[in-house]
């Protein structure tokens, strides 16, 4: 399936990458796997992760055109 | 929702005077409660902040302040309404990112709902943010939530 991925505020920076499309996803884990491979600086940070606009706290299932998102820690106010 | 939270850039004395000007219309509400937050020149080190850079995931963003709200109204019965406006872009020194508007039947349920949405912003909305010294170098910042 494919998949829209997102990535916000230093993550954004940190990846030069705002938005990447992600074809033949299998599921999240694997998906997973392949951003930090794609772009391994993500793991000097922390972040949390939403799909279509809710934080997920396991490993959800994916359906074609979702949206994943990487969040920094919030900072609004 | 009936309109977008996120404004481009400062939330500026006009947009907050209309937004003022139309409280008169809530007539069942006996008192109204405001937080206007805005950018402090914070010194970090040998350097001061000049402007803050908001970046958000605006999709998520709006439907967290509908929650909020939605928790609010749900929470404080006697809250009338509950206004959300918060900058994305580039806001200077001294002028306002964030403008929060309560209004209540009565004073301590329009200050105590007030207080939460601003606890609910920082901890719940999805925006970031960078300090960007006089130099012009950058730095993002996370909230504390003491």
């Amino acid at each position: 399936m494919e998949i829209q991925v997102f990535f916000f505020g230093v993550l954004a920076e940190a990846t030069k990458t705002a938005f990447k499309h992600y074809r033949g996803v299998t599921s999240f884990e694997e998906l997973k796997m392949r951003i930090g491979d794609d772009f391994p600086e993500i793991s000097h940070y922390n972040y949390r992760i939403a799909v279509n606009n809710e934080l997920v706290y396991e490993d959800p299932v994916l359906k074609e055109g979702d949206e994943v998102a990487y969040m920094p820690p919030f900072a609004g106010g | 929702m009936s309109y977008k939270i996120l404004v481009n850039g400062p939330i500026t004395r006009k947009i907050m005077s209309s937004i003022l000007a139309s409280l008169a219309k809530n007539t069942d509400a006996g008192g109204h409660s405001v937080f206007i937050g805005q950018v402090r020149a914070d010194i970090r080190g040998a350097k001061r902040v000049r402007a803050i850079e908001y970046s958000a995931y605006e999709k998520m963003a709006e439907t967290e302040a509908g929650k909020i709200k939605e928790s609010i109204l749900a929470e404080f019965n006697d809250v009338k309404s509950v206004e959300i406006l918060h900058s994305v872009g580039i806001v200077m020194v001294g002028e306002t990112s964030l403008f929060v508007l309560v209004s209540a039947g009565h004073r301590h349920h329009a200050i105590d709902a007030c207080s939460r949405v601003v606890e609910m912003i920082k901890a719940t909305l999805p925006v970031w943010k960078k300090e960007i010294f006089e130099d012009n170098s950058a730095m993002w910042k996370e909230n504390s939530l003491d």
